[in-house]
C-alpha cells in the first residue's frame, strides 16, 4: 500500500517537474554560492549534497523506466519498440546539443577563470602592499625611535616616579596607550586616550617572551575593530642594578588614512592571494556545478524522452490492442482519449468506427433473430401442414423437406435434408416416379405445374398429386421450386366407392326394380299361353319367355356384380401365405384342358395380411380372363410367377400373370381395369376392376402390358406388413410352400 | 567531596560523534565514507588533559597539537582563514542503553594570515578574542593549549554515577570558502581531526 503510494507519488510528470524546479533552484543556490554569496555559501555542501542525492534519484527513476521499457521490449508488448525507438531518438535529440554546450560552456569557464588572474595584477598588488608596508615601517622606525627616547628617559627613573611620567609621555608622543610592564607582564603603570578604557592592551606571551630574550619587539598589528596599530614593546633598564628591567609597552594608531589605504590595499591582496590560491579549486566547483546542471539537464531530458514516448506511443498502443480486440471479435472496447490533437482524431475515429461495427453487429444479430423466428414460425407451419412440401434450389437439391412430406414418402431426412434428387431417387428407389416427374417438370415448364404420381412403396400403392411453383425472389431463392403433395390415395378411392356405389344404387333403382316384374310378366305368359297355343306358337313363346327370364337373371346378376363391387369392401383380413392359397386356385384349374399352368414360386415368401376370399376372387379373375382371351388359341399357357421382392425400406410379394395368347389390344392399355373396358365377346367387363378393386384394397398395386413376345402380362404387387420382429420360422416363412417350376 | 580521575584512550572509530552540528554535516560525513576515501591518519593530538573541580566548576587543562598539512598551510599562506574546533562532550554511562548527554561544547578558532603585518591572527570565535602572532607555532600553541577552560557546573554532576568527558579536535571544512568544500569532503590532505580523547570523570 505504502509502496503504491510511493509509486503513484512518483509516476506521473509532476513530481519529475517538481524534483527537476527544485534541482534547478538549488543548481541556482549552489552557482552563486560557488561565487561567494554569503547567503548560500553556508549552504554550499547542504545544497551539493542533495543535488547529488536528487540525480541519484532522477538515475534510479530513470534506470526503472529502462527496466521496466526492457523487459516489455523483450516480451513484445504493443508499442515497446516504437518507443524504444522514439526514447534513442529524443535522447540523441537531447544530448548532442547538451553536450556540445557543455564542452564549449567548460573552456570558457577555464579560460573566464584563468584570465581572472593576470601576473602583472599580482606583481602590483604586491607592489601596492609592499608599499604600503614600506610607508608603515618608515612610521614605526620614527616611533621606535621616539619610544627608545621614551625607553632612555624612563630608565632613569624608579617604579614609582616612572608612573607620574608615563601619562605625560603619552600625552607628549601620539600613543594611544602607553604602558609600563615588569617582564612577567604585570603593569605598572599605564595611560590610554581613551578614558573608557580600563585595562590596556596587553602583548602576548610569545612578544613578552622575545623581550625576556632580550629583543625589542616593533611591528605592525591589525587590532579587531581598531584598525591597524603599531605595537612597541622595549626592554626599559632598571636604574636599581639588582631590580629587574622593564617592559614599555606602546600602541600607536595608524593614521586613518593610511590605515584605510592600506587595509584596501590588504584586503583586495589577500582577496587576489585567495582566489588565485583557489583558482583550482575553483575550476573543479564551477565544473562541478555544470556538470551537475548538464546532468539534471540531460537526466531531466532523458527521462521527458520516457515520458513523452510512453505519453506518444499510448496512444498507439491503445489502437494496437484495440485492434486485435476488434479482430478478435471485441467490439466493445473503447480507448481512452489521448487528446484533441491528430492522434485523438484517430482514437476518435477508431471508437466511432467499433461503436458503428457493434451496432452493425446487434442489428445483424437481431436480424438474423427475426429470421430465424421467421423461419421457425414457416417450419411450424409447414409441419402442421397436411401437405408434403419439399423446396428445391436451382440444382435440383432438395433443400427443405416438411414432415407432413416426409410421413408421405416415408422418409426420414430432418428439415434441411441438402440431397439431390438424383441422390434421393438412389437412397429411396420407390420415389422414381415421383423424382422423375418433378425432374421432368424443372426441366421443361417455369410456371406453376400440376401432376398426378402413383407409388408404389411401403406404404403400398400411393397417388400424389404434386404441385410444383417457382419461387420468386431474389438471391439465394431465385430458382428454387417449391412443390406441394398431397396423398389422395384414399380420397380417389373413396371417390371410386362413392361413384360405384351410385351406379350400384341407380342399376338397382333403375334397372333392378322394373326386372322382376318383367320376369313375372313372362313367366305368366309362359304359363297362360303356352297350353293355349298350339304347338308352333307354343315353341315360339317358349323359347321367347325363357330367353326374357334367363335374360333377366343375366341382368340380376350382372346389378349384383355391380353391387358387390361398388359394396365397399369389408376385408377378413388375416396372415395368410399368398403362395399356398395360389395353389389351392391354380389346382381347381388342374385337368383343365383348355389351358396349361405353370407355377413358379419362390422358396421364402412372407405371409401377408389379406382377406383370403378376395384373394381367391381376385385369382380366379385373373385365370378366367385368361382362359376367356385366350379362346381360339391353341395350347394356351399360362405362367404364374410369385417371389418375394424387398428393395431398401419397401417389402411387398409380386406376381406376374404371362400367357401366350393375343395380348391386350394397344389402345386399351391404359384403361384394362375400368370396368366395361374389355376386347373379349364374352364377360361382364368387371374383371379386371374387381381385379384392380382387390389390389387397390389391399393396398397393392398393379400394372398390364405386353409381353416382347406376344401375350399378356399382368403383375401385382401385395405390400408385406413388417412384422420383422417376430418369429421368421412361423411367420416369415412358409416351409410347406417351396415347390419350384410345378406343372399344373 | 572526594572524586577519582582516570584518563583513557579509546581508538578512534569508536567514538566519532559530531556534536551540535547542523543536520547536513552528518549526511556529508555519510556522503565522505560512502566515498570510501582511506581515512586519514589524525592530524591533531590532544594531551595534557587534566579536569578538576573548583568551586562547583570543573575546569579543563588540555593541550592540542595542531599539526596541519602541506595544502592546509598553503592555503592559509594564501589568505585562506582556516577554522578550527575543539568538541567537548559529557556524558553520563549508563549500563543497559545509550550513554546520556549531559553538555556537549564547542570551543570555536579561527586562524589566518595577514600579509600586510606578516603576523597570524588568531580569534577565539566564542569570546571574540583577537591575537596576533608573527609566527605560526606561537598562534598555534596559544591555540592548543586550554588552560582553566571552564567546563561544567559540579551541580550537573551527580555522585555515584559514570562520567566520561570527550574530546576531539578538528578542521571545520563547512567553513572554509565554498568552492574549497567539495575538494577539501574528499581529500585525505584537508579531513584534520584528532581521535576522540576520553576523560573518565567519577566523582
Amino acid at each position: 500500500m505504502v509502496l503504491d503510494a510511493l509509486r503513484r507519488l512518483t509516476s506521473g510528470p509532476k513530481p519529475v517537474l517538481l524534483l527537476f524546479a527544485l534541482l534547478l533552484s538549488s543548481l541556482y543556490m549552489m552557482s552563486a554560492a560557488t561565487q561567494n554569496s554569503a547567503i548560500f555559501g553556508r549552504l554550499y555542501s547542504l545544497l551539493l549534497a542533495i543535488n547529488i542525492f536528487a540525480l541519484l534519484l532522477l538515475l534510479a527513476l530513470i534506470g526503472r523506466h529502462l527496466a521496466s521499457l526492457i523487459s516489455r521490449y523483450r516480451q513484445r508488448a504493443p508499442g515497446s519498440r516504437l518507443t524504444v525507438r522514439l526514447v534513442i531518438m529524443f535522447v540523441i535529440l537531447a544530448v548532442t546539443p547538451i553536450s556540445v554546450l557543455y564542452y564549449f560552456s567548460l573552456q570558457f569557464l577555464h579560460r573566464g577563470i584563468d584570465s581572472w588572474f593576470d601576473l602583472r595584477v599580482e606583481q602590483a598588488l604586491e607592489d601596492a602592499l609592499e608599499l604600503g608596508r614600506t610607508s608603515l615601517d618608515s612610521r614605526l622606525r620614527e616611533l621606535r625611535r621616539q619610544s627608545r627616547l621614551q625607553v632612555e628617559s624612563l630608565a632613569q627613573e624608579s617604579d614609582a616616579t616612572a608612573r607620574l611620567r608615563i601619562n605625560d609621555m603619552r600625552e607628549r608622543s601620539e600613543a594611544v596607550e602607553l604602558t609600563l610592564l615588569d617582564l612577567n607582564g604585570r603593569i605598572i603603570s599605564s595611560s590610554t586616550i581613551d578614558p573608557s578604557t580600563v585595562l590596556p592592551t596587553m602583548p602576548s606571551s610569545a612578544i613578552l617572551q622575545q623581550l625576556r630574550r632580550g629583543l625589542d619587539y616593533a611591528a605592525l598589528e591589525p587590532i579587531r575593530d581598531r584598525g591597524l596599530h603599531m605595537r612597541i614593546v622595549m626592554l626599559v633598564p632598571n636604574p636599581d642594578p639588582l631590580g629587574e628591567p622593564r617592559l614599555l609597552h606602546a600602541l600607536y594608531v595608524v593614521p586613518e588614512r593610511l590605515d584605510n589605504l592600506a587595509t584596501s590595499v590588504q584586503a583586495a591582496f589577500t582577496q587576489y592571494k585567495e582566489l588565485a590560491f583557489l583558482r583550482k579549486p575553483l575550476k573543479y566547483s564551477f565544473t562541478l556545478t555544470l556538470s551537475l546542471v548538464l546532468l539534471l539537464s540531460l537526466l531531466t531530458a532523458v527521462w521527458a524522452a520516457f515520458f513523452s514516448a510512453r505519453r506518444l506511443v499510448a496512444p498507439i498502443s491503445d489502437l494496437a490492442e484495440g485492434t486485435r480486440a476488434v479482430a478478435a471479435g471485441d467490439y466493445d472496447m473503447r480507448l481512452p482519449m489521448p487528446g484533441r490533437d491528430e492522434l485523438g482524431f484517430l482514437v476518435r475515429s477508431f471508437n466511432e468506427m467499433t461503436r458503428k461495427i457493434a451496432r452493425a453487429r446487434d442489428e445483424a444479430s437481431i436480424s438474423q433473430q427475426q429470421a430465424e423466428e421467421q423461419r421457425a414460425y414457416l417450419e411450424a407451419v409447414l409441419s402442421c401442414l397436411s401437405s408434403g412440401v419439399i423446396t428445391l434450389d436451382e440444382e435440383a437439391t432438395l433443400h427443405t423437406i416438411n414432415s407432413a412430406a416426409e410421413q408421405i414418402l416415408g422418409l426420414e431426412l430432418g428439415p434441411s435434408p441438402e440431397l439431390s434428387l438424383a441422390e434421393l431417387q438412389q437412397r429411396y428407389p420407390e420415389l422414381e416416379p415421383l423424382v422423375e416427374t418433378i425432374t421432368a417438370q424443372l426441366d421443361h415448364r417455369h410456371g406453376t405445374w400440376q401432376a398426378e404420381v402413383v407409388l408404389f412403396g411401403s406404404n403400398g400403392r400411393q397417388v400424389l398429386i404434386c404441385r410444383g411453383s417457382p419461387l420468386r425472389g431474389e438471391g439465394k431463392t431465385q430458382g428454387e421450386h417449391v412443390i406441394v403433395f398431397d396423398d389422395v390415395t384414399a380420397l380417389i378411392q373413396a371417390q371410386r366407392d362413392a361413384a360405384w356405389g351410385e351406379v350400384a344404387r341407380r342399376l338397382a333403382h333403375e334397372i333392378k326394380n322394373p326386372l322382376t316384374p318383367i320376369q313375372l310378366s313372362a313367366e305368366r305368359l309362359r304359363h297362360k299361353y303356352l297350353n293355349t297355343m298350339p304347338s308352333e306358337d307354343a315353341e315360339v313363346l317358349d323359347r321367347a319367355t325363357h330367353t326374357i327370364v334367363q335374360q333377366v337373371e343375366s341382368m340380376k346378376e350382372m346389378v349384383k356384380a355391380f353391387s358387390d363391387y361398388a359394396r365397399p369392401p369389408k376385408l377378413q383380413l388375416e396372415h395368410v401365405d399368398l403362395g399356398r392359397v395360389l395353389n389351392e386356385v391354380l389346382d381347381l384349374y388342374q385337368g383343365d384342358e383348355r389351358i396349361a399352368i405353370r407355377l413358379d414360386a419362390s422358396h421364402t415368401l412372407p405371409h401377408i395380411d389379406a382377406d383370403v376370399g378376395r384373394l381367391r376372387q381376385l385369382l380366379h379373375n385373373l385365370v378366367k380372363n385368361t382362359l376367356e382371351a385366350g379362346e381360339g388359341v391353341s395350347s394356351l399357357q399360362l405362367k404364374v410367377s410369385i417371389h418375394c421382392a424387398e428393395k431398401d425400406s419397401c417389402r411387398f410379394v409380386e406376381m406376374r400373370f404371362e400367357d401366350n395368347g393375343p395380348g391386350f389390344p394397344e389402345p386399351l392399355l391404359g384403361q384394362l381395369f375400368e370396368p366395361y373396358i374389355t376386347s373379349k365377346h364374352k364377360g361382364s367387363g368387371l374383371g379386371l376392376a374387381i381385379v384392380k378393386k382387390i389390389v387397390e384394397e389391399h393396398s397393392g398395386m398393379l400394372w398390364a402390358e405386353n409381353c416382347k413376345d406376344g401375350g399378356a402380362c399382368i403383375t401385382l404387387r401385395l405390400p408385406v406388413q413388417n412384422r420383422r420382429t417376430a418369429d421368421p420360422a412361423g411367420e416369415y416363412y412358409d416351409d410347406e410352400n417351396h415347390s419350384a417350376d410345378t406343372t399344373l | 567531596m572526594g572524586f577519582t580521575t582516570l584518563a583513557l584512550k579509546k581508538p578512534a572509530v569508536t567514538r566519532r560523534r559530531a556534536l551540535g552540528h547542523p543536520g547536513c554535516r552528518r549526511l556529508l560525513l555519510l556522503f565522505g565514507l560512502l566515498l570510501a576515501l582511506p581515512l586519514q591518519a589524525a592530524e591533531f593530538f590532544i594531551t595534557g588533559v587534566h579536569i578538576r573541580p573548583q568551586a562547583n566548576v570543573y575546569l579543563l587543562d588540555a593541550n592540542v597539537d595542531y599539526r596541519f598539512t602541506e595544502e592546509a598551510l598553503e592555503a592559509l599562506d594564501n589568505g585562506v582563514p582556516l577554522t578550527l574546533q575543539m568538541n567537548i562532550e559529557i556524558q553520563r554511562k549508563r549500563k543497559w542503553w545509550l550513554d546520556a548527554e549531559v553538555a556537549s561544547l564547542q570551543q570555536r578558532y579561527r586562524l589566518q594570515f595577514h600579509p600586510l603585518s606578516h603576523q597570524y591572527l588568531l580569534q577565539n570565535i566564542n569570546s571574540g578574542a583577537f591575537y596576533a602572532f608573527q609566527t605560526l607555532s606561537a598562534a598555534l600553541d596559544a591555540m592548543g593549549s586550554l588552560h582553566n577552560f571552564p567546563l561544567l557546573d559540579a551541580q550537573l554532576i551527580q555522585e555515584g554515577e559514570n562520567y566520561e568527558v570527550l574530546l576531539q579536535a578538528e578542521l571545520d571544512i563547512e567553513a572554509l570558502p565554498s568552492p574549497l568544500r567539495p575538494l577539501a569532503y574528499i581529500t585525505p590532505a584537508w579531513r584534520l581531526n584528532s581521535d576522540w580523547y576520553t576523560w573518565s570523570l567519577m566523582p
